[in-house]
């Protein structure tokens, strides 16, 4: 360490004074010094687009996209009430304009809501399973462990890819057996908006339950093993040591984990524009990305709910989880 | 127990016997289904990769005709075989995906853009780590919330500006005024408009890691190293990084995955799909599609070279991945 004092005195003079400047700061001038890099990457990346998005939401653009007009809520009220905004490209909306299937699946914030809900309700089961099984020990279990894991890690492309491939009505070999049991269109699978929504939601069980195994796996490890031990004792069966132990233990971590997931899955848009596309099936993001170069407005305004949607339920899960969800 | 049961029933069949010593072996039972669960969910996951190994191998001609689902006969009346099959058996693919194009490249740009947005996220989430876990000051609890709810809100809310920054036309102003601050270079297609967002986007993460890790170091060492004579930041990069070293490489193989996996900022700002223009894997493999729509056998091809440095790095790097996403992946 004396080289260290040595190799110090060697620097330039500016440098050494802003060490020596640095060494008399309090903790907390410090602290937000360190954190001055944060605070210009997230306010450049995060805070600006965030205003300017709410800004952008407020104006819309003229019909021959030269200017633009302020017009204060209005794209919102369109977007809820259905006026000139709600026909988005692709003859899809926001909200439904009836009940009728049809019009529920050409609606991206119903349509957000089905994949987020779904995709969600399995992942949690599957994850569960998975989890069980990796908090096992056995021979191979490493192995086993990365098998699980590697759908997560596969770049969203290639898990669209896959799916492209897998149910493309030309090469898919899945497409005939299920569209005989009438789940899929027979012709032009990943075209029609149900079975596209369907194979969509299939595509993020496969690659997201893994993820959700890992987050459950990290409640089911912080169970008190002794628990078990005293279960035995009394003569508990497995069924019973899951039932009783377990499943109450780590029902708060899957609380967690399923709001998490949810607010992430609202978000969805890469495996859709690969696996169908934008225009088959709509989703928030995807209907910000499909009009901001024409309508910047009713696109700033959609991502602006979203953005809302899923700050309000951050906020729920700060409240109900309090400090530890931070 | 098991033993005395086989002996008894020895004219039964297995499965009666197995049956017998389950009932009065629960355990075994269970062992079972574990291992039933198991074969579930590795065929589950493991299927899709074999399915795009069928496609790659099967000769571009045959792809079209015929069901992968082979005919076969089963003591005498015929059934669908249940597992696809290649149709014949040739590996040019893994070849020509790489004449058609320049696929390599792609995976380079996509290397390059993780890499740098790795480096980046290390070190702005070093300090940042370093603050949280170490030094108690006002705002800290806010500025913590501040971060984790940058993290979850959605890409769609920060597109359209960043797109409209990056492509530098017009200058940007401050929000809510008409007040002009600078024109910004162009940056779409470059590695500028991608790591910008990657880096705010995948950095929360990386911070609540690191937190913990510089956290858990005790302050004597510190002590001792800013006694010895090291600067402040001396004692972060000399000292607490090194000690922390599991730490940074979770955060590190957590943030390369994500980016590696990032799909809504690649696709947007590379605006050209072409390899020289820094295009990521993402327009690498949507470039079959469009322009040889019909060349399934190379899309698939092609996803199989894309996938295995992740499958390489989620087997050598399973303790760090598992590690960091259970403690640290509900923060992020």
């Amino acid at each position: 360490m004396s080289t260290e004092t040595g190799r110090e005195s060697r620097r330039s003079g500016v440098l050494v004074d802003a060490m020596r400047w640095m060494e008399n700061l309090s903790d907390t001038q410090y602290a937000y010094l360190l954190l001055i890099p944060v605070f210009v990457l997230l306010g450049v990346v995060a805070l600006y687009p965030l205003l300017r998005t709410f800004e952008l939401s407020l104006y819309a653009t003229s019909l021959d996209l030269t200017g633009r007009s302020f017009v204060g809520i209005d794209n919102y009220v369109q977007l809820f009430t259905g006026g000139k905004n709600r026909f988005l490209p692709g003859g899809t909306t926001f909200i439904p304009s009836s009940l009728s299937l049809n019009a529920l699946l050409n609606s991206a914030l119903v349509v957000t809501i089905i994949f987020a809900v779904v995709s969600v309700a399995f992942e949690t089961v599957i994850g569960l399973g998975q989890a069980l099984i990796l908090d096992q020990d056995f021979s191979g279990r490493k192995w086993v462990r990365a098998a699980i894991i590697i759908p997560w890690a596969v770049p969203i492309v290639i898990q669209g890819m896959v799916f492209f491939l897998m149910f493309n009505s030309n090469v898919g070999f899945a497409t005939a057996p299920l569209a005989d049991l009438g789940l899929l269109a027979p012709t032009n699978t990943l075209n029609d908006t149900a079975s596209a929504t369907f194979i969509i939601i299939v595509a993020d069980i496969w690659k997201t339950s893994a993820f959700m195994a890992l987050l459950i796996l990290a409640g089911l490890q912080s169970i008190d093993r002794g628990l078990y031990d005293v279960a035995k004792v009394a003569g508990a069966s497995k069924w019973q040591q899951f039932k009783l132990i377990t499943f109450p233990l780590i029902l708060p971590t899957i609380g967690v984990a399923v709001l998490f997931r949810s607010v992430q899955a609202m978000r969805v848009y890469g495996i859709i524009d690969t696996v169908s596309s934008c225009s088959v099936v709509p989703s928030l993001s995807c209907m910000v990305v499909a009009t901001f170069n024409t309508r910047e407005g009713t696109a700033a305004a959609i991502a602006f709910v979203t953005a809302a949607i899923i700050g309000v339920a951050v906020m729920g899960l700060i409240a109900w989880q309090g400090e530890d969800a931070i | 127990m098991a033993t005395t049961t086989d002996d008894d029933n020895s004219s039964e069949g297995p499965l009666a016997r197995w049956t017998q010593s389950a009932i009065q072996n629960p355990e075994k039972v269970y062992r079972a289904l574990f291992y039933v669960a198991m074969v579930f969910f590795l065929v589950t996951t493991l299927f899709p990769f074999y399915w795009l190994l069928v496609l790659a191998v099967t000769p571009s001609g045959r792809l079209l005709s015929g069901s992968f689902l082979p005919s076969v006969d089963l003591f005498g009346v015929s059934a669908t075989f249940p597992l696809p099959v290649p149709k014949g058996f040739n590996p040019e693919a893994f070849i020509t995906v790489f004449e058609q194009v320049p696929f390599h490249l792609y995976m380079l740009n996509s290397f390059a853009l993780a890499v740098t947005t790795t480096v980046i996220v290390i070190v702005v989430a070093s300090l940042a780590g370093y603050v949280f876990g170490r030094l108690r000051f006002p705002g800290r609890a806010f500025l913590m919330l501040g971060i984790l709810a940058v993290s979850y809100f959605p890409p769609a809310a920060f597109v359209i500006p960043l797109f409209q920054a990056f492509a530098g036309n017009a200058p940007i102003t401050l929000p809510f005024t008409e007040i002009p601050l600078f024109t910004p270079p162009r940056l779409l297609n470059t590695p500028g408009s991608m790591v910008l967002p990657f880096s705010a986007l995948f950095m929360p993460l990386s911070i609540f890691i690191l937190t913990t890790f510089y956290g858990q170091i005790p302050d004597g060492l510190e002590d001792a190293a800013r006694v010895e004579g090291t600067t402040r930041l001396g004692a972060l990069f000399r000292v607490i990084m090194p000690l922390s070293a599991p730490g940074v490489a979770t955060a590190a193989v957590l943030t390369f995955i994500a980016v590696y996996n990032e799909y809504f900022f690649s696709s947007i700002m590379a605006t050209s799909t072409e390899a020289a223009r820094w295009s990521p894997i993402v327009g690498g493999i949507l470039s079959y599609q469009t322009q040889y729509t019909t060349q399934y056998n190379l899309m698939a091809a092609a996803s199989i070279i894309g996938v295995l440095p992740v499958v390489i790095l989620v087997i050598v790097a399973q303790e760090r991945i598992v590690s960091g996403l259970t403690s640290g992946a509900l923060k992020e």
